[in-house]
This record gives C-alpha cells, sequence and structure tokens, in this order.
C-alpha cells in the first residue's frame, strides 16, 4: 500500500500543484500589475501640482486634482461619521442584546442591504437629498457612501464583540458593573483594535466606488466651499477624464487612478497592522 | 440513611453544623435550579457562616457552581434559566435587591483567571470606579488589595503595564484583588486554582486564610485535598443534591453518607 503511489497519481499531484501555484501567482501579480501600470502611465503628472493645483480649463496643460482630492476626504468623513456610529450601535445591539432570532433576522437584512448595487444606493441618496435640496452636494454624497458603510460596519461590530471571551463580561458584571457598562469599558475597549481596523477596511472598500457619487456629489472642476455644492472626487474625476478626448487629461487619470489605488492601499496595511499588534493584548 | 457509627448531632446532614453563630451571613432554603426543562439543583438549603470558609466538592455536573453562581445572582446572565426557593443575605432576601448591589457584596472569582485587558492598576480600579470612588482614593484602595492579594511585592513598579503579562497565577491573585477591592462581604470562589501549578494553588490558599477575617468565603473545589487543607466546613454534592454539608473534618473523616465517604476515599468522581 505504502511507498508505491502510481505515475498517474503522482502526476495529477504534480499538475494540480502546478495549477494551483500558478492561480496564486496570477492572483498577487494583478495587483502588482495594477499599481505598475498606473504608475507608468500617470507618473509623469504626478507633481506636486497635481497634488496642490485645481485643475486648468480645457487646453491648457498642467493643473491638478486638489479639489478631489480634499473633496474625497469630506465626502469619506462624512460616511464615516455617518456609517460607522449606525452600524456600530446596531452591532453591538445584536450582539449584546438581542435574542437569537432577531438577532438572525437582522443580519439576514445586513447581508441583502449589502448586496444593494451602489448605484441604486445613490438613486436613493439621489431621490432624499438632491431632489428636495434642488442641487448636487457634498452632503448627498456623503450619505450615500455612508448607508453603503452600514452592513459592514454591522457585522465587523457584531462579530467582533462576539470573539470577545464571555468570562469578561462576567468579571465585570461580578463586580457590580451594569451591562451597558460592561459592554461599554470592558467588552468594546477588548475589542478595539479589531473594530477600528474593521471600519478602516470598510472605508477603504467605499472610498473608490464612482457610482453612487456620479448623482449626489456630481463632480467640480473647482474648490468647492462646505457641504451643500457640488464636490469633486478622485473616482469622479478619472472617470471624467478617462472619458475625455484630451490626451494630458487621460494621463492625469491615471495618476489619479494611482493615487486613490495607494490610498485604499495604505488604509488597508495600516488596518492590518493595528489588528496583527492589538490582537495578541486582546486575547491575553 | 444515618450510618449507625454517626453520633448524632451530625445526623440530619443537609442541615447547619451546630449553631454556634446566630445569624448565617448566607440562608438558603429549598432552592431548585432550572436549566431550561432540566432541574440542576434539588432543595438545596445551606447556612454559609461569616468569616469562614465553606468548600462545596463533587462530581462534575453535580450542581456545586451553579448553586455557588445562583449567590451572587449570576446565573441571570443565562438565558432560559430559573431558580426557586429563599436566598437571604443577612436576612435580607437577595432577590429583593438591585443586582449590582448583590453583586457588589457577594464577589467571585472564576476558574479561568480573567483580567481585564487593561493595566493591573485599571483593573483593580474597575469595581471601585463602578461603585462610584473617585480620585485620590483609588490609588489608596488599589494598593491595600493587591496587598491583601499578596500581589503588592510582585507588581509595585508595573502597576500601569498590561494584567496580560502577569503568569497564571499572578493574574488569578489580581481577580481576588479586584474582588476584594470593593471589600466583599462574601467572596465565591469556582474552582480558583484549577488552572495552577501547585506552588501558584499554595500562595491562593494561604491568601485565603489570611482574608477570611475581612469576608466569608465560599469554594468550590474539584480538589479534596484543597477542601479539607482551607475549609472549615464542607458540602458535597452529587446529582444536583446537597449529600451532606457539615464540618471538614467530619465530612472527610467521619461521613455519615456512603456517598459521600465513596467520594473522599476516592472510589468515584
Amino acid at each position: 500500500m505504502t511507498g508505491n503511489i502510481s505515475l498517474t497519481r503522482r502526476v495529477t499531484n504534480v499538475f494540480m500543484l502546478g495549477l494551483t501555484g500558478l492561480a496564486t501567482l496570477l492572483v498577487v501579480s494583478i495587483l502588482f500589475f495594477v499599481l505598475g501600470y498606473l504608475l507608468w502611465m500617470g507618473g509623469s503628472s504626478l507633481s506636486i501640482q497635481f497634488f496642490t493645483q485645481i485643475p486648468k480649463p480645457t487646453g491648457e496643460t498642467g493643473g491638478g486634482m486638489a479639489n478631489a482630492i480634499v473633496g474625497s476626504g469630506k465626502i469619506l468623513l462624512l460616511a464615516s461619521l455617518i456609517g460607522v456610529p449606525i452600524g456600530f450601535l446596531a452591532g453591538v445591539y445584536l450582539a449584546e442584546y438581542s435574542g437569537r432570532t432577531f438577532a438572525f433576522f437582522v443580519r439576514y437584512v445586513t447581508d441583502l442591504l449589502n448586496g444593494v448595487p451602489s448605484i441604486v444606493i445613490g438613486l436613493v441618496a439621489y431621490t432624499l437629498v438632491v431632489k428636495p435640496m434642488l442641487h448636487f452636494s457634498a452632503l448627498a454624497g456623503g450619505i450615500a457612501l455612508g448607508i453603503m458603510m452600514i452592513p459592514i460596519a454591522v457585522r465587523t461590530t457584531e462579530e467582533f464583540l462576539r470573539s470577545i471571551p464571555n468570562s469578561l463580561r462576567e468579571g465585570a458584571m461580578a463586580l457590580g458593573a451594569t451591562k451597558a457598562r460592561t459592554i461599554f469599558t470592558v467588552v468594546v475597549p477588548a475589542a478595539m483594535s479589531g473594530l477600528t481596523s474593521g471600519m478602516m477596511l470598510n472605508l477603504a472598500r467605499v472610498a473608490g466606488e464612482t457610482a453612487p457619487l456620479l448623482f449626489t456629489a456630481l463632480g467640480n472642476m473647482f474648490w468647492s466651499q462646505g457641504w451643500m455644492q457640488p464636490t469633486a472626487t478622485l473616482p469622479v474625476m478619472i472617470y471624467t477624464y478617462a472619458i475625455s478626448p484630451y490626451d494630458d487629461w487621460h494621463q492625469q487619470a491615471w495618476a489619479a487612478g494611482f493615487v486613490l489605488l495607494a490610498l485604499v492601499l495604505t488604509i488597508n496595511v495600516t488596518a492590518r497592522l493595528i489588528i496583527s499588534r492589538g490582537g495578541s493584548s486582546a486575547r491575553r | 440513611m444515618i450510618s449507625d457509627s454517626q453520633p448524632p448531632p451530625a445526623q440530619s446532614s443537609a442541615e447547619q453544623p451546630a449553631a454556634t453563630v446566630a445569624l448565617p451571613k448566607i440562608h438558603a432554603k429549598d432552592v431548585n435550579f432550572f436549566y431550561g426543562n432540566v432541574q440542576a439543583l434539588h432543595n438545596i438549603s445551606m447556612d454559609i457562616y461569616a468569616n469562614k470558609v465553606t468548600a462545596f466538592i463533587g462530581p462534575s455536573g453535580c450542581g456545586k457552581s451553579t448553586f455557588l453562581r445562583t449567590f451572587n445572582r449570576m446565573n441571570e446572565a443565562i438565558r432560559n434559566t430559573r431558580v426557586q426557593g429563599e436566598l437571604l443575605l443577612n436576612g435580607q432576601s437577595l432577590f429583593s435587591m438591585d443586582v449590582t448591589s448583590v453583586r457588589r457584596r457577594i464577589g467571585m472569582v472564576f476558574q479561568k483567571s480573567n483580567p481585564f485587558p487593561k493595566t493591573i492598576f485599571d483593573n483593580v480600579a474597575y469595581g471601585l470606579r463602578v461603585n462610584g470612588v473617585k480620585g485620590s482614593m483609588i490609588k489608596d484602595e488599589v494598593e491595600k488589595s493587591l496587598r491583601r492579594a499578596a500581589l503588592w511585592n510582585e507588581v509595585k513598579d508595573t502597576l500601569h503595564k498590561p494584567a496580560s503579562a502577569l503568569s497564571g497565577g499572578q493574574q488569578q491573585r489580581l481577580c481576588i484583588a479586584r474582588a476584594l477591592a470593593v471589600e466583599p462581604e462574601v467572596l465565591l470562589l469556582d474552582e480558583p486554582c484549577s488552572a495552577l501549578d501547585p506552588i501558584a494553588t499554595l500562595k491562593i490558599e494561604e491568601l485565603l486564610f489570611q482574608i477570611k477575617d475581612i469576608t466569608t468565603i465560599v469554594i468550590v473545589t474539584h480538589n479534596m485535598q484543597q477542601a479539607a487543607r482551607v475549609a472549615d466546613y464542607t458540602g458535597f454534592f452529587f446529582m444536583g443534591k446537597l449529600i451532606e454539608f457539615d464540618d471538614t473534618r467530619v465530612v472527610f473523616q467521619n461521613p455519615s453518607k456512603p456517598e459521600t465517604e465513596d467520594y473522599v476515599t476516592g472510589r468515584f468522581g
């Protein structure tokens, strides 16, 4: 039985190893290919100007996307202010208070919400915010992305809180702490590194969303003041520039793509660093 | 039911030992407990005396931990459970009090040490803060509790390091310090040494002797030698019933029930 593995089995074995290895190599190389290609195509436009200036009028060369970078930052901030607290509190409720059946129901609904196409979320924000206010705004864009953040925020919170051992809750309650106090002074702090990184990954996920911003934040070739004006964002800028007929706009679109990807990757890596460092102290 | 050799005073084993103290610290009468439809405790009556160590022994699943957890109403955190009967603390029903005040007055140390993922100082200060102690008082109380738990000398220079850096035995003593900080009238210990080596166990046992004069101790243990060493009174539980409750010496040397004798002599369990 042992030792004498037939030739076909050995060949199959090597073949499968090769096949799976090749697929893995492809997966890893895609990221580096995209990153490299973006840099190659847009690298020439990546100058100080790109980060400090707003777009030049059509026909003039140069200019940058400072307004879109700031606009993206504003809208992502607003989205976090909406999506994180709502999702976090609902997640706390699911993990710590609700009964099993109800939690199952809410979890299901959350998953469905997560599956709603982003352009449909954009339509909702358009109907609820843009139409009554009669103009596009950073607010509408922030609300659209905020809604998109909620389902993941709920699930992240619920899962990280559930991973905290019950012995910690009992320890706090045995000292006379109320349930709410136990949750907010022991359970949530114990899960903090996981929660922080989960929320950051969530943010990174919506940072690249374009469709819901097209008819909420719209876009802007100039600086926008406050939250009530149409606002430029990196993804929409990439879209606008990429479909334009001008070569230097195309280059700027590549550069914007590189900046956006770099931003998302930075958030991702930071989140994973937080989780790997905090994880050990949270467990023990 | 009563063995012939047994002298008359201790005959009805489920009753309290010879009445020496006027009012028991905890008085339990006909306590029944249910997990859903499964009855885990059957008509348990017992008195716990102040400033004594009472040990609960018995095989796994006999209900000793469940009974212990009825004292600080910790079972209420488990869904679909229900308790019947009378439980009095200093003559007042536990169920007429606010649950948080019950737990402040009856502290608990768990089987597996469960320090919060905070600093050593904040672990001990937690109960104090929960109970409204503020400012500089906290510092003094933390030191006092750590001294009582015989941990002060080992941690006085690392108070602001995470509690997770301590050894298992130190963590368990930290949990005892944390429980002592709120000056509980009763301290419940649920197999506090089951995860510790003999030396750490010895330290905890010595500690129990030292804190006996400031609190009343109830300890659940799997380790019969431990019960024999530390307890003034011992209760033997089996299948959710209190089989025998008496002076520790009597339970171990001259038990009145054959089940107790079988257990303490190691014939089963």
